[in-house]
């Protein structure tokens, strides 16, 4: 029974503690003169807020928000009709799981706090250093200002930091109105501008050049806000109810001219950019009239960390530092530990030259009118449909029998026996019978059999006696029509995946950079700055003829791609202007940039879905009300020919529907924050 | 001395305790029902409607609670323009209903109230509540629907529920007034094999709308109109069709919703 005791006595000891000496700083107590009087010190100090940044890069999905994770990487899936994905995941942009809002504050606090004392160390540092630092920390607010205001409209703008404990009224703030918002982010992106050095002092920070670049982005979101809202039922407007103040949308008297500011801005941003950046399209291995050489040079320029291109970039660096792309989105045959992840639309393949079209501008794959009539086409092998297709589609896309990492990726959905001419399997191709499929058509399901799928990979698939072997009734990459780890949509996304073939893919393997900014985008900021402005009759924000840049920039853009080029000098009309979105369609794809560019043209829900592809394109053909789906290219072999024809199908396997509405284009404020706090409004129309 | 291991682990099992463990929580599960109708002030009939986001939307705010409440979850009125709720905490709530009808609730472009048709009552036990609204239009079948190959073809006659003066002396004072707001934009035929039929339970083969821009419907105001079901039904089967129309005008104002107002659904047999 001692023993008791002896523990008890030994408890007590724990809770004794000398009371001396406790004004001696602990050691593990970083302080500001720790880290703001040296350079060392800064260095940490950035580190901990670029690594906090909500960058949108293969640690970002769109369902999930930012939680810095590259599971299940994937890009283009959310709904913007650049690709396909088996899981939830791929779903319309509506809201994020993760609602940027709480980890915003604290970034933000880092930088106010940075700005807010470091000039108490001024002396310590160069003056053109001491000033990038104060241009890192604007760059910094105005970052994460402009990535919750593109989700939320009206924000709290917490511009300094805030004291705690203290009354409830100051550590309460409440929104602001969505264009006070938009003039401080361009104060803020302004402020970073002037005190940035025109090149990065470390790799990885923000420099003068980055800091006009994202800030053409944002003006061009505001600008577009404020246009665009006004195309939308209602106006996309209203007072917050506890506050009064307008947290969405402009007002009836200023959206007109807040609109024609920020275009301006934008113009004048992306146009410092080109004339004092330095930076040039990426053209190393580029030649002209030589096919393979712009494809291989539109494949390189995502890897080359050297390409003159870059403006800013995400870098990985293995083991330390990785992702795991190549493990979720490589094709079936690359496995590991999934698949299939990004599989790009037939309706994305629509937007590029190269290919024979029906009247309605779909892709032609018989001798009819549309894909319902007349007898399909028939190919040596897959390739031959795709050999005149745009270098830079092909820069994007594996095709059915392209290679990649020096294998061919086989792509077949089956393979048909009935005798020739073939007519087209299904009577009717149209949205109201997407959900009719191959594999419960009569040639299927019934004898005599005439198409052959296979439901699943290995011992799953069926075998066509052909020439005297069995070939399998899909490729080897499928599709399979129970596996949405196969080929869903028949073509898969060759951008951003690591194209050396002795590299084996891995979860936490991959450590390809990620380009969040490049010049390309700052010449189409430009354009489309420059169209905008001269549709709402302004003139130039410079000496430069708008519609001349405008064009230019387009055909440089597509000499690279090795598209066609425009023969005349862009107009200023709504078509105009469609060929500017359209190209920023093709070229930034798959970047996680097109599904803001959507939201900002308010060319998502259906009343204004026309607008969705970037050109004007009859919405009834993909959508039906809020909801729209997308088609694949499906490749089947006829055992009578030998050869291959290929059928447009709405998403035969993992099939998606995705759904769209006016509230969509501001996420709701999280509920938590609404009801804990007496300032914060909720959206006026939710 | 092998027994001093069951010392800390006899405390340690302790320090994880406490009284509250043995208690069962015993808090009221929530008990309390409101049953709603929604119904044509002119003619005293159901307002009908969708049965799902796109039609009348029911927002209850517990004001006893305090202050600053957030609402509770939305919910939505079934077909026929009635909802109930029987999981509701005893209390004091607001309820507002938002649907294809003047706004209940309305405020000027600064947000100053101009009215406020909301309820706010106390809901014990079974409490019944009727909203007494003005619905945009009014959507009847003409005779009975007819089926020809596999075709269901439809009359259907729709009138306004609300004068356009009426209209515009409550709606303009909201601000952004545009004379486009009670344009006719669409006549819907909504074919499903399910008796809730409506947008959100349609079947898209069979579903068919006639779109109509600016003012052209306007002189079809009280004319029968024809509409016919898309494709081809098979056979044998049983659908159900409802009819819906709207007009240019979001409701809640800046929503970006425009709900239909629907007729009663009628079962086709298809020969």
């Amino acid at each position: 029974m001692k023993n008791i005791y002896i523990l008890l006595l030994s408890g007590l000891l724990f809770l004794i503690a000398c009371s001396k000496d406790l004004n001696i700083k602990p050691k593990n107590f970083v302080a500001d003169e720790d880290l703001m009087s040296n350079e060392a010190g800064m260095e940490i100090y950035m580190a901990r807020m670029y690594s906090n940044m909500p960058f949108e890069d293969f640690k970002y999905m769109a369902q999930w928000g930012l939680n810095f994770n590259s599971w299940l990487g994937a890009t283009g899936i959310d709904g913007t009709g650049e690709a396909l994905d088996r899981d939830g995941i791929c779903t319309a942009f509506t809201n994020e799981d993760n609602p940027y809002w709480g980890s915003a504050f604290v970034l933000l606090r880092d930088a106010n706090h940075l700005l807010e004392a470091l000039p108490q160390f001024k002396g310590s540092f160069a003056e053109p250093t001491y000033n990038d630092y104060l241009g890192q920390a604007y760059y910094v607010r105005a970052t994460v200002f402009y990535a919750m205001a593109r989700r939320f409209g009206g924000i709290p703008l917490v511009t300094k930091v805030i004291q705690y404990p203290a009354d409830q009224d100051a550590l309460e703030v409440p929104r602001s109105s969505e264009e006070d918002t938009w003039n401080q982010i361009l104060a803020d992106f302004d402020q970073a501008a002037s005190l940035l050095s025109p090149k990065s002092p470390k790799q990885g920070y923000s420099n003068k050049y980055v800091a006009l670049a994202f800030k053409s982005e944002a003006m061009l979101y505001a600008g577009s806000v404020a246009k665009y809202n006004e195309t939308v039922t209602g106006r996309l407007t209203g007072l917050g109810q506890k506050t009064g103040t307008r947290v969405m949308g402009f007002a009836a008297d200023t959206w007109q001219s807040a609109s024609k500011k920020y275009f301006r801005e934008a113009y004048k941003a992306a146009r410092e950019v080109m004339l004092n950046g330095g930076y040039s399209l990426y053209k190393k291995k580029w030649v002209a009239n030589d096919r393979d050489a712009q494809y291989q040079n539109m494949v390189d320029m995502f890897s080359d960390l050297t390409s003159p291109e870059n403006i800013y970039v995400r870098e990985y660096l293995y083991p330390t530092l990785t992702h795991g792309y190549d493990a979720y989105s490589s094709p079936f045959i690359f496995r590991a530990p999934l698949s299939s992840g990004t599989c790009p639309t037939l309706d994305f393949l629509e937007l590029f030259d190269g290919f024979d079209r029906y009247a309605d501008g779909t892709v032609k794959v018989t001798t009819g009118t549309s894909n319902s009539t007349g007898e399909y086409l028939l190919y040596d092998k897959p390739m031959d449909f795709f050999k005149n297709a745009e270098p830079r589609l092909r820069a994007n896309v594996i095709f059915p029998g392209d290679v990649f990492k020096g294998k061919e990726i086989e792509i077949r959905g089956g393979v048909f026996t009935g005798s020739t001419p073939i007519k087209p399997l299904f009577s009717d191709y149209s949205y109201a019978n997407a959900n009719q499929l191959y594999q419960q058509l009569d040639a299927y399901t019934k004898q005599p059999k005439a198409l052959y799928l296979s439901s699943n990979s290995g011992s799953s698939q069926e075998l066509v006696p052909y020439n005297g072997s069995n070939m399998t009734a899909a490729g080897a990459n499928g599709p399979f029509y129970s596996s949405g780890e196969s080929c869903i949509t028949g073509l898969y996304a060759r951008k951003w995946l690591n194209p050396d073939p002795s590299f084996v893919a891995g979860e936490g393997k991959s450590a390809q950079p990620f380009i969040l900014m490049r010049y390309a985008e700052v010449l189409l900021n430009a354009a489309e700055a420059g169209l905008e402005l001269s549709l709402a009759g302004e003139t130039t924000p410079d000496e430069s003829d708008m519609l001349q840049v405008a064009t230019n920039v387009v055909n440089s853009i597509r000499e690279r791609a090795g598209a066609t080029q425009l023969i005349s000098v862009i107009e200023s009309s709504q078509a105009g202007r469609n060929i500017v979105r359209k190209e920023r369609r093709k070229e930034l794809a798959f970047e996680n940039k097109i599904k803001w560019d959507l939201r900002r043209w308010r060319v998502q829900h259906y009343d204004q879905r026309e607008g969705f592809w970037g050109e004007a394109k009859n919405k009834d053909l993909y959508s039906n009300s809020s909801e729209y789906r997308f088609r694949g290219l499906y490749p089947f072999f006829s055992t009578q020919t030998g050869k291959y024809f290929f059928d447009a199908h709405f998403q035969w396997v993992s099939m998606k529907t995705f759904q769209y509405n006016p509230i969509d284009y501001y996420f709701a404020i999280p509920g938590g924050e609404v009801s804990k706090s007496t300032v914060i409004d909720q959206q006026p129309n939710r | 001395m092998k027994k001093i291991i069951f010392y800390p682990l006899f405390i340690l099992l302790f320090s994880l305790s406490s009284c509250s463990m043995f208690e069962i929580d015993n808090y009221k599960a929530p008990a309390e029902t409101i049953k709603g109708e929604v119904v044509d002030v002119a003619t005293g009939k159901s307002v009908l409607t969708d049965q799902g986001s796109e039609g009348i939307r029911v927002r209850l705010t517990e004001v006893s609670y305090g202050d600053n409440v957030t609402p509770n979850p939305d919910f939505y009125c079934m077909p026929d323009g009635t909802f109930q709720n029987t999981k509701l905490f005893k209390g004091k709530y607001n309820i507002r209903i938002d649907g294809p009808f003047i706004p209940l609730v309305r405020a000027d472009q600064s947000g100053t109230p101009i009215a406020d048709e909301s309820t706010t009552m106390e809901i014990s036990g079974v409490t019944t509540v009727k909203f007494e609204v003005q619905p945009f239009l009014n959507v009847e079948w003409v005779g009975n629907p007819t089926v020809s190959n596999g075709q269901i073809i439809a009359k259907v006659r729709v009138t306004r529920g609300v004068s356009e003066t009426d209209f515009k002396s409550k709606v303009e004072p909201m601000g952004n007034y545009n004379s486009t707001f009670l344009n006719i934009t669409d006549i819907r035929l909504f074919v499903s094999y399910s008796s809730s039929v409506g947008y959100r339970a349609r079947d898209d083969r069979w579903s068919n709308k006639i779109e109509y821009t600016g003012s052209d419907f306007n002189p079809l105001v009280g004319q029968t109109i024809t509409i016919k079901s898309a494709g081809s039904i098979p056979p044998g089967r049983n659908v159900f069709i409802r009819a819906a129309a709207r007009i240019n005008f979001d409701t809640p104002v800046g929503s970006g919703t425009r709900r239909w107002n629907y007729n009663e659904p009628t079962e086709v047999l298809i020969p």
